[in-house]
């Protein structure tokens, strides 16, 4: 039992860390952050099986995340209102050329990492770009103008 | 205006409406978040230990020992006996809550008998002269499953049946 209270707590307390973290964070995946990841993965794994070395105990807290994940997938997919809430909402950060500064400002992103996302996608300069658009998943997509 | 991608609506995607509010509750649960480990540089989880001392005119004990733990955590408590009049038979007895959901390690040196004392753990530390000193480790380890928050440990000192020094604390245990 205790084992499937700690799988709840700590993948709410993840998905909690994922979602106020903002997604500029999650988005990359550069040397430290895997690091990060790793260590982050190593502590909350002592947390949720602690002395824990059974079979029976691995599948105890990999089926519990499992069912929480499909959980939180389907009501992310059925309501509406869950989808902004746990995956987030996209925000418009370029419009006709145009940066939009209040939302890059909202999401800690700077005209620099702006225009250097833009590069990566063959795009010389933001006035180019009809839409820029921050998503959920915590990439940027342009949409050049035509 | 080009036309707007699908899915995207501007009211709520560029202009944020019904959205301003969003941030503030994103730095409001991120400061919570960080409130954990800055309340936790004070020691509120454990484990640093903390010093006890009392004083009895045949004795005084010195319980250092951590009262805010952690499932898992292996400590350590020390008890720190100065015989200020002769104990003839010096026992320490320490109530359940040391041993509730507790691995006891080690106890060192060991007691010359341990023995059940109404269901406290009675531990015969023998012949103390005055001016004389007994230090007993004791090493724990917490069950990773022991939550405990207020828990009593309280501990006796005592000269064959005579009470010299009781002593009650609490402890903590985190899950």
């Amino acid at each position: 039992m205790d084992l499937v209270i700690r799988a709840i707590a700590l993948f709410a307390f993840m998905y909690l860390l994922t979602r106020v973290m903002g997604r500029r964070e999650l988005s990359s995946l550069e040397p430290f952050d895997l690091i990060l990841l790793i260590v982050l993965g190593d502590s909350i794994q002592q947390g949720l099986t602690q002395d824990d070395y059974s079979v029976t105990g691995a599948v105890i807290a990999v089926g519990t995340i499992a069912v929480l994940q499909v959980i939180v997938s389907y009501s992310s997919f059925r309501f509406r209102w869950a989808r902004s809430f746990l995956n987030g909402d996209p925000i418009v950060l370029v419009q006709d050329g145009e940066v939009i500064k209040r939302n890059l400002k909202r999401e800690r992103i700077t005209h620099e990492e702006l225009a250097e996302q833009a590069r990566g996608q063959q795009i010389a300069k933001l006035e180019d770009v009809q839409w820029a658009v921050f998503e959920p998943s915590g990439s940027i997509s342009f949409i050049p103008k035509q | 205006m080009a036309d707007v991608p699908d899915t995207i609506v501007l009211k709520r995607d560029r202009d944020l409406e019904g959205r301003r509010n969003d941030i503030w509750v994103r730095r409001g649960l991120m400061s919570l978040v960080a409130v954990v480990p800055v309340v936790a540089l004070f020691n509120v989880f454990g484990q640093r230990p903390d010093s006890t001392t009392l004083v009895s005119p045949e004795a005084s004990l010195k319980i250092y020992a951590p009262s805010h733990l952690r499932g898992g955590l292996i400590f350590q408590a020390r008890f720190h006996v100065t015989a200020r009049a002769e104990i003839k038979d010096a026992y320490l007895v320490l109530g359940p809550g040391w041993a509730e959901g507790m691995t006891i390690n080690t106890i060192e040196p060991s007691p010359v008998s341990e023995a059940s004392n109404n269901g406290r753990i009675s531990l015969e530390l023998g012949h103390i002269p005055a001016g004389q000193s007994y230090i007993l480790f004791t090493d724990f380890q917490v069950n990773p499953t022991n939550v405990a928050f207020g828990r009593r440990q309280t501990v006796w000192l005592t000269d064959g049946k005579t009470r010299l020094i009781t002593y009650e604390r609490e402890i903590n245990v985190y899950p």
